[in-house]
């Protein structure tokens, strides 16, 4: 039962913030709600509310189409600290 | 008119004085069809994330300006042709919260060229359509 519930239920930080809008090239923001291999977290794990989560979501694949954050990241070409590579 | 973002990467290959003339041929476009640029951002040099057309890296720019909808797609016809560009994105703001981020994008990026330019602040749009334009 601890196995499964590895990331605590959280608050949303983007209202915490006061996030209004978020931009897909502030990679800054887009961070809280990506995993390490750049996939999409899902709402229960980040605690994000549905109106952020939403914006996020547009905000990565923005980002994912101008190659600011990769779509994959294999097993092929690994990089040893993949956040630092994007900065 | 309305708002519009579009970020372009080009070729890391090309010269300073190429890239500065091809920002400046996209401006130009930009210019004769009836647009007014706002900012320029030279986010300038950094990896892409995932390999272009065999490029590792890009040198990134983005353009903030007010157009009407035509405009749109006469640029990216010409982004699209143009082959030192690797990757485009225009992005419309429409809502109001949108539209008031995109002022802040402004300010923020004619403050870091130092140019104290004067304040826009349009009549704001109304409230309606969508936010999406077009893919890279």
């Amino acid at each position: 039962m601890a196995e499964r519930r590895k990331f605590k239920k959280r608050y949303c930080k983007y209202c915490e913030m006061k996030v209004d809008f978020i931009d897909y090239k502030d990679l800054n923001l887009l961070k809280f709600s990506l995993s390490e291999r750049f996939k999409i977290m899902p709402r229960r794990l980040t605690g994000n509310c549905k109106r952020h989560q939403e914006l996020v979501t547009v905000a990565i694949k923005r980002a994912r189409q101008t190659a600011l954050i990769p779509y994959i990241v294999d097993r092929k070409n690994v990089v040893e600290n993949p956040f630092e590579l994007i900065k | 008119m309305n708002n519009y973002e579009t970020l372009y990467v080009l070729k890391p290959t090309l010269t300073d004085e190429e890239t500065a003339a091809n920002i400046a041929k996209i401006e130009d476009i930009l210019v004769k069809n009836g647009a007014e640029i706002l900012a320029t951002n030279k986010m300038g040099m950094r990896r892409l994330a995932y390999p272009v057309q065999k490029n590792e890296r890009g040198f990134y720019t983005i353009v903030y300006f007010k157009a009407a909808g035509n405009v749109i797609a006469e640029l990216e016809r010409n982004l699209k042709f143009n082959e030192e560009v690797i990757k485009y994105l225009t992005v419309k703001y429409t809502k109001k919260k949108e539209i008031a981020q995109f002022e802040k994008l402004v300010a923020n990026a004619n403050q870091v060229k130092e140019e104290p330019k004067v304040e826009e602040t349009p009549a704001t749009t109304e409230e309606v359509a969508t936010t999406e334009t077009t893919q890279a």
